[in-house]
Order: structure tokens, then C-alpha cells, then sequence
């Protein structure tokens, strides 16, 4: 048994090397520019098509194995520049939490990009590696699996000691440190950065070429390697490039030995298979160690600027804005054609998603991106409520909801200590386990078929998808299901909105710009934290809850981390402080009524918003950071924002001042002591 | 009566720099008490240990209280409220709504009235009070960042002021104001204090602290080197020392040419 885990552990080197590998393209990113950059495995996905294209011919010109290796590296250079000059650059003086959103926005457009390109469908591509075997303890093992480890372990090998000993690796540790006194020395931050970004390209193109022997090339399994790549590069610190090298290969071989595992007797099983989900749940795991245990020493950039997040608007008059609306949405639902109509309630669905983020990120200023999962969770427990114990409605979605909320304040007490852009890379490995570790398991989840739920009634009356009352134009979903969602939306935004004009608000609101401030002026931090979070968990329950009703079935595609990822795109883009930029966003997210007109009358799909949506995302960060929807409904000129370059004041980082034994910066004595060196 | 402020014995470290060694320091009933020293003197520090931002040993008594192993929000509730030397307001709030937070911890029925029936919540008294008392109603509804820094002092210490302390600490109010703004803000304080709210006040500004203060406390290196009424802290050798960075001994603080830095404070306090 010992040589046959010791077999497994050696075929995950190949896997294994593929997350160190992206994990190094994280810690360059972020030693280059700061960016905890989401978007690496994205960049690899292009460098496997690139390489899959030109070795296979899709372009008319077939390149032997050498030749399109080398233009793949090429190509890795151009999409690194152009990383570097459109989002990098632009992006520098934003805060970690912007620069992040960016990257999110990258990883949409690259898929929804690839997925025009080529499809939704896999692509074999021939490996670059030789393809022997060796044997070792009576298993016989492609030997790639070892070349795949080496190369990566050369290439980490080789950043390490370009950082130690170089001018360039020295003078990006300057300029990550200190831009202001690495710019006075006659170092270029922008230089280092620019060198940093194509590293990283040249190592996800490295990724992406490597990736040929183990896998066809597909839209999202080199996307989703940055999960377990993040783990890798939290674990060396973000910065030490052996230390993620180590971690990211024993993550694979770990993976490699559950899979051994899963075929012993004694192993957990679920509907016949092994359990699903245990290699996301031990990638979660080692992510939350990490941040725990390791995260306190990233080092911080010493950058010259931070911008916060754009600020939240108090509601002018909730009540008459929704008067003036909802009625009109009303009348839609019931006078649209059936696409239309289909559109208008998932946009209506979305949009409570949406809210749920308005709440977390928005007042509270945590970006999470496990809201999509807690809705999940209460569709699932709507699903198997109704179908195993005949709960329905309205206890089913009742239990649910708070079962969502209680998971997010769950959720809530590692945000106590990790803050920030570190909650975002938790929350998105949370996504991706609670997907596979519950929604697809047969036995709680839904299997791959899809959990079915019965449409919703009260009293014998059914206002499901289904019912009976047709609108004008005919088909499902019956306007009864959507003036359900619709009245459940309008109840959810005038809370939110209600929520920001309270004092409970204005103490999130506190909390998100000032914790040391707000716990000075008598703010609980934690509870007011833990309370937000699980607002905001409740919300999203009720938008999985809604979810789950719309389609009368409920599946783990639902609730996969690209959508979670795609939703903070858009509600980005159209103002995540506000109720109407959650609602704006819902209208226009895909699947959503904008969407479905976008494909009846222009034959657009889904995939070219998504390409559009990650661009303005990156746009809207460098131009407008306040969203768009904020712009219209408040109808207050931009220059009244807070922009920081009108103060300079505001450019020291908070909290360096006041610590640290009194460290008064200012400078009226300074003049006296002069005066007595002078006269003594 | 118990004074409103009694700290014993506070030391705070910073791995091996001690930033504060055992110093004792008192707030009289209706006093204003100013804490001054060189840069670097553990000045903050102090307000920070006082308020439960740093981990610092010794006892912190509020009103006989004994508040050291409360988190910093506990401490205010029981009263003690904080300005900060770089302000520190919340960016994202208008300045009513930064002394609304300050202003009143909502209970839970009254969260879920204002947020399931939308009642708004109601303006707080005092805050109201307050921004007459400061002068800064035509500015309350704008944001912070709005403002110039005098008028964001001032925000700072209005919202300390409407949590209703029973002792107010003010970290370096005046730097950055000018000459007038400071005898200004003096005014302010000393009608304060006379009104009944003891205060520890911490400043560079020698005319403000020499000219409206009880009682001064001189911090230097960590440690309290004096206390007294302003004419003995004025005359004190020490303090002279740690000021003009020369030792007692070595400076007749009566001779002529020595008082540069000095003559400038009396300057100040003379202008009273």
C-alpha cells in the first residue's frame, strides 16, 4: 500500500507542477505591481489555445512541436504587455481591491473570448514532452509527469535567484517596498512592473504548454487552476517563489493520493462513487491555514496612493422610486413575450443576488465571492426540503434562507481577521468546494442531473413557473411567478436601501472606512461585521431560493465560481454601492432581459456581454470607480466625489502615522531646534 | 470622588523599544490637563493606551473604573472619547452621520424599525448641540473630504463630543492651524472644560498648552520627566533639557541666548 500511495504521489508531480506553476505567476504579479492577480490561469488558458492552434493547424498552417512552442512564448510576451499597459498600469494607484476586481474582469473577457473563438468543447493538442514511461514500485508512470516538475522547479529556481541577485530582481523589491524612494533613486516602478507582468506571462504560457500532456484544452479547467494556485502562493507568502513551488506540488500529489484513496473500500462514498469534493475542500483548507498562519507576513506595498472604495449614497426616496417603477415592471411581466418575460425574472433574481453584494461589499467593504454558493445552499435546501421531507412552501425557502445567513456569519468570522483582498481568494475557494463537495454530490447535492423542486404555492395556489394564468403573450413563465420575484425584489431593495439610511448602516459604513475610528466612537467592529455578513448571506439565499423555483430544477452549474466572479463583474461596472446599481446590474446581466433582447434582435449571445462587461470593468475601475448606475440615479456631478489627487494629504497610507510610539509627523518644533543650533 | 482619569504605571513595548515606562498621570473632575514632549515622546502612544489600541500593561481607571482589559469600543461606551492626530474621520459618511455613529449605539427593535418600516432615525439632541457648539451646521450635511483641515479638526472633535464623554482625549487638535484658528479652538476647549468635561489635551502648540491648561504633564523617551501648574513646568530644568536636547546641567534656562525656542513659547502664552 506505502509503494502505492508513493505511485500516486508521483503521478500528481504533473498536476502538481501545473499549480506551483501558476502560483509563481502570482507571486511575480504581485511582487511586480501588487495585484493579487486572479486572471493567471486565464493567461495560461490562452497560451494552451494559442499552442493548440498553431500545432494543430485551426489556422490553415500546421507549426511543428518546436516552432509553435516558440511563437506560444511569443504570444505569452504580447498578452503580458498587454496586461501590463491596459490593466496593470492604468490600475497602479488604486487600491488591492480594484486592482483585483481588474483581473476578474480579465478572466471573464479571456473566457467569454476563447469560448467565442472556439467553443464550449475540448481540444486534443499533441504533448511537447516525451512520452516514456519509468516504473517504479510496480507501477508504471508517465515519465512526464517528472519532466513537468522539473521544468517548473528550474523556472522557480531561476525567478528566486534573479530576485536575490540581480539589479532587476533588486530594484522590483525596492519599488515594491517604497515607490516614492525607489522613484528618487532613479529606479522606474513602472519598468520593474512591466518586466514582473511578462514573467508572469512567460510562466502561464509555460503553464499552458506543460498542460498539453495531461489534459485537452478546454474554456475553464486552466482557469479554475488559479484556486489551488492561490493556496500554493499564500502559503510561500505571496513572495517566496521555492516555498509556493514546494506547496503548489505537494497540493497535486495530495490530490493525486485522494484519488488512490477513493478507490479503497473504506473511503467515503455517495450514490456508488467515491465522495466528491474532498481535493476542493483540502485546497479551501489549506487556503484558510495559509491566510491564517502565513498571510500576517505578506508584506504590504509601500505604494503613493489609495483610493477607497467609491462611496455609498444615501437613497434619496426609496418608496417613490420604487412607486414609479415597479409598477411599470409589473405591467411588463405581464405584457411581454414569453423570452422577454423569462429575461425580466432572472434579471429580477439576479438583481436580489446582486443586492447581496451591495450589502458585503458595498456598505461593509468586503469583497466576498462565496455570495453565489450561500445561494446555492438555500436552493439546495429548498430542493431537498420539498422532495425528501414535503416541506414547501413557504417553510422550505423560510429554513433555507436562514440556513444561508447562518453559514455566512460562519463565513464572517474569518473576515474578522482576514481582511480585504485575502477574503476574496477564501471566499472563492469556498465557491468552488461548496459546488463540488455539496451541490454535486448525489446524495445531498444534485448529482450532474440536477435536483428537481416543485413550484411554489400557498393554500392549493400555485404561482409557479408553471401556472396557470398566462400573460398576453402566452408561454411560460407564468406573470404570477414573476410578480412573485418581482414583489420579493422590490421588498429586498427598499430594505437595503432602508439599511443604508440606518444607523446599523452608517456604522457598516463607518466600519468600511475606519475600523480604528469606528471602534473609538463605540462601533462593535465584530458584530457590526458578523451582522452584515449575514444580511448579506440571507439576501443571497433568497436569490438561490427564487433560483431554484425559476428553472423547477436545481444544478451545480448554477452556482459555479465563474459566475460568481462574472456577477461582481457586473455589478461592478453598474455601482456595487448602491440598490440601483444591484438592481442596473441584475437588468443587464446575462441571462437577463438586456441580454435576451441583445440576442433576439441582434443575435448577440451571452458570451460577447460577458467579453464586453470584463473590458468596462477594467474601464470603469480607471475612470469611474463609482459604477454607473450611481452616476444616473443620483444626479450628482462626478467632481464632487472624493478624487484623491485633489488631496494630498489623504496619500499616506492609513495607520502609518499614528502607530508605532508616537511617531508625530508633525513639524512645528522643528523650526526651534533649528533656531538653537543656530545660536549656540 | 474618583478622578476621571487615573492611569498607573503604564508601559507599552514595541518589541524591544519601550515606548512607555510606568507613567502615572491624572485627570482631575472638570480639569484640563495637557500631556506635551518632544517628537517621538510616546505621546499617542499614550491616547492609544488609554483608549485600547496597543497592548499596554498598568492601570487605566475611568471615573474609578478600572477599564485595561476592555476592547477599545467598551471603553467608549463607559465614556472615553478620542480625536486623532491625523483625524481619521469616516470618508464615507456626511459629518452629521459621523457624529451619528458616535452619537448612539442602536438597540436591536430599533435596527429592525429603521430597516423593516424605513422610520428614519431620529436626530440626536446632542449632536445637534454640538454642531452649534463648534459652529458647523452649514457644513453638516457635506462630506469630509470636502472640507479644509481646520474644519475636519473640527468635525473630529465634534464627534467625540457626541458620544457625550465623561472624558475627552485630544491628540494634537491644532497642528496645521494657524495662529488664530488655535487661540480659536483654546477658547472652545476652555469653555468646555469649565462646562464640566474633563480633558487630557496633547499638542506641539507651546501658546495653547502653556495658556489654557490646569495642570501639564511633560513625556520624554517614554517617560514622565515632569508635572505641575504651566509657570513650574515652564521653569522646570528638565523639560528645558528635553527640549533643546541638551542636558539640565548644561543650560541656565534664565541665561540670556539660550531661550530661542523658549522665547517663542512665552511669546505665545504672553498673547493670551
Amino acid at each position: 500500500m506505502a509503494s502505492q500511495i508513493f505511485a500516486y504521489a508521483i503521478l500528481g508531480l504533473g498536476s502538481g507542477a501545473l499549480i506551483a506553476g501558476t502560483g509563481l505567476g502570482v507571486v511575480l504579479s504581485y511582487r511586480g505591481s501588487g495585484v493579487i492577480n486572479l486572471s493567471t490561469g486565464a493567461v495560461a488558458m490562452l497560451s494552451g489555445y494559442c499552442y493548440w492552434a498553431l500545432a494543430t493547424g485551426e489556422f490553415g498552417v500546421t507549426f511543428p512541436t518546436a516552432w509553435a512552442v516558440v511563437l506560444t512564448l511569443l504570444f505569452s510576451v504580447v498578452v503580458g504587455l498587454a496586461f501590463e499597459l491596459g490593466v496593470v498600469r492604468p490600475l497602479r494607484r488604486q487600491p488591492p481591491l480594484a486592482k483585483l476586481v481588474a483581473t476578474l474582469g480579465v478572466l471573464l473577457s479571456a473566457q467569454a473570448a476563447i469560448v467565442l473563438a472556439f467553443g464550449n468543447t475540448a481540444h486534443p493538442q499533441p504533448s511537447i514532452l516525451p512520452s516514456g514511461v519509468v516504473t517504479l514500485f510496480g507501477v508504471t508512470i508517465p515519465d512526464y509527469n517528472l519532466w513537468m516538475a522539473a521544468i517548473v522547479l528550474a523556472a522557480a529556481l531561476l525567478f528566486a535567484a534573479a530576485y536575490r541577485w540581480t539589479r532587476f530582481g533588486i530594484g522590483t523589491r525596492a519599488a515594491s517596498e517604497n515607490e516614492g524612494y525607489a522613484t528618487l533613486y532613479g529606479l522606474s516602478p513602472n519598468r520593474y512592473s512591466m518586466g514582473n507582468t511578462v514573467l508572469m506571462a512567460l510562466a502561464m504560457g509555460l503553464v499552458g504548454l506543460l498542460a498539453a500532456s495531461i489534459d485537452e484544452v478546454d474554456p475553464i479547467t486552466l482557469i479554475l487552476l488559479i484556486v489551488p494556485g492561490l493556496a500554493a502562493a499564500m502559503f510561500g507568502r505571496l513572495t517566496g517563489f521555492t516555498t509556493t513551488y514546494v506547496a503548489g506540488v505537494v497540493i497535486g500529489m495530495a490530490e493525486s493520493i485522494l484519488i488512490y484513496l477513493g478507490g479503497q473500500s473504506w473511503f467515503p462514498t455517495s450514490n456508488g462513487g467515491p465522495l466528491p469534493g474532498i481535493d476542493e475542500l483540502l485546497v479551501l483548507l489549506v487556503l484558510i491555514v495559509a491566510t491564517f498562519f502565513r498571510a500576517g507576513k505578506i508584506p504590504s506595498r509601500g505604494a503613493i496612493i489609495e483610493r477607497r472604495l467609491p462611496r455609498a449614497p444615501r437613497p434619496v426616496a426609496p418608496l417613490r422610486t420604487a412607486a414609479f417603477f415597479v409598477p411599470i415592471a409589473a405591467l411588463a411581466m405581464w405584457a411581454l413575450p414569453f423570452g422577454f418575460r423569462e429575461g425580466l425574472v432572472t434579471s429580477c433574481i439576479f438583481a436580489v443576488s446582486l443586492l447581496s453584494l451591495v450589502v458585503i461589499t458595498g456598505y461593509l467593504g468586503q469583497l466576498s465571492l462565496v455570495q453565489l454558493g450561500l445561494a446555492g445552499v438555500a436552493g439546495f435546501l429548498v430542493s431537498h426540503l420539498s422532495t425528501n421531507f414535503g416541506i414547501g412552501f413557504p417553510w422550505a425557502p423560510i429554513i433555507g434562507v436562514l440556513a444561508a445567513a447562518a453559514l455566512g456569519v460562519g463565513f464572517g468570522f474569518p473576515a474578522l481577521r482576514v481582511r480585504g483582498v485575502q477574503l476574496a481568494v477564501v471566499t472563492l475557494a469556498a465557491t468552488v468546494a461548496l459546488a463540488t463537495f455539496w451541490f454535486s454530490n448525489g446524495s445531498w447535492g444534485a448529482g450532474v442531473l440536477g435536483a428537481p423542486v416543485p413550484p411554489p404555492s400557498l393554500f392549493g395556489f400555485n404561482f409557479g413557473t408553471n401556472a396557470s394564468f398566462h400573460g398576453l403573450g402566452g408561454g411560460e413563465p407564468s406573470p404570477l411567478f414573476g410578480w412573485f420575484c418581482l414583489i420579493v425584489l422590490t421588498v429586498v431593495g427598499l430594505l437595503v436601501a432602508n439599511l443604508r439610511r440606518s444607523r446599523l448602516g452608517q456604522q457598516m459604513l463607518a466600519v468600511r472606512a475606519n475600523e480604528r475610528a469606528a471602534a473609538a466612537s463605540g462601533v462593535n467592529v465584530r458584530n457590526v461585521k458578523l451582522t452584515g455578513f449575514g444580511i448579506a448571506a440571507g439576501i443571497a439565499g433568497v436569490s438561490g431560493v427564487l433560483l431554484s423555483y425559476s428553472y423547477g430544477s436545481i444544478t451545480p452549474k448554477s452556482f459555479s465560481a465563474l459566475t460568481a466572479i462574472a456577477l461582481v463583474a457586473f455589478v461592478y461596472i453598474t455601482g456595487i454601492t448602491s440598490v440601483p446599481g444591484g438592481i442596473f446590474g441584475g437588468i443587464i446581466y446575462t441571462g437577463g432581459i438586456f441580454a435576451y433582447a441583445l440576442l433576439d434582435w441582434f443575435g448577440l449571445q451571452g458570451n460577447w456581454l460577458n467579453l464586453a462587461v470584463g473590458f468596462l470593468v477594467v474601464l470603469s475601475l480607471v475612470s469611474r470607480p463609482e459604477g454607473g448606475a450611481t452616476f444616473l440615479f443620483y444626479g450628482k456631478r462626478p467632481s464632487l466625489w472624493p478624487r484623491a489627487s485633489k488631496e494630498p494629504q489623504e496619500g499616506l497610507p492609513a495607520g502609518g502615522a499614528e502607530t508605532g510610539g508616537g511617531g508625530q509627523t508633525d513639524g512645528s518644533l522643528r523650526p526651534q531646534h533649528v533656531g538653537v543650533e543656530v545660536t549656540s | 470622588m474618583s478622578p476621571a482619569l487615573q492611569a498607573a504605571g503604564v508601559s507599552v513595548s514595541f518589541g524591544a523599544v519601550r515606548a512607555l515606562q510606568d507613567v502615572d498621570l491624572e485627570v482631575g473632575e472638570g480639569k484640563l490637563v495637557g500631556l506635551i514632549g518632544p517628537n517621538g515622546a510616546g505621546k499617542t502612544t499614550f491616547v492609544d493606551a488609554i483608549t485600547g489600541f496597543v497592548q499596554a500593561s498598568g492601570s487605566v481607571r475611568l471615573e474609578g473604573r478600572e477599564i485595561s482589559a476592555l476592547p477599545p469600543h467598551r471603553r467608549a461606551h463607559l465614556g472615553l472619547a478620542r480625536t486623532w492626530q491625523t483625524i481619521e474621520l469616516f470618508d464615507d459618511l456626511t459629518v452629521r452621520e459621523n457624529l451619528a455613529v458616535a452619537g448612539g449605539r442602536p438597540s436591536l427593535p430599533e435596527s429592525f424599525a429603521e430597516i423593516v418600516f424605513g422610520r428614519q432615525p431620529r436626530a440626536e439632541r446632542l449632536a445637534e448641540e454640538v454642531l452649534g457648539l463648534l459652529d458647523l451646521e452649514d457644513i453638516a450635511e457635506e462630506l469630509p473630504s470636502n472640507l479644509s483641515q481646520g474644519r475636519r479638526k473640527l468635525v473630529g472633535i465634534a464627534r467625540a463630543l457626541a458620544s457625550k464623554p465623561s472624558l475627552l482625549l485630544l491628540d494634537e487638535p491644532a497642528a496645521g492651524l494657524d495662529t488664530h484658528e488655535s487661540l480659536d479652538l483654546g477658547r472652545r476647549l476652555r469653555r468646555l472644560v469649565d462646562g464640566g468635561l474633563p480633558t487630557l489635551l496633547i499638542d506641539h502648540d507651546m501658546g495653547l498648552v502653556l495658556g489654557i491648561c490646569d495642570e501639564i504633564y511633560v513625556l520624554d523617551f517614554g517617560k514622565l520627566i515632569a508635572r505641575g501648574s504651566p509657570e513650574e513646568v515652564r521653569s522646570n530644568p528638565d523639560v528645558l533639557a528635553a527640549y533643546l536636547g541638551t542636558s539640565a546641567a548644561e543650560v541656565e534656562p534664565d541665561a540670556p541666548g539660550t531661550g530661542t525656542a523658549w522665547a517663542a513659547v512665552a511669546e505665545g502664552t504672553a498673547e493670551q
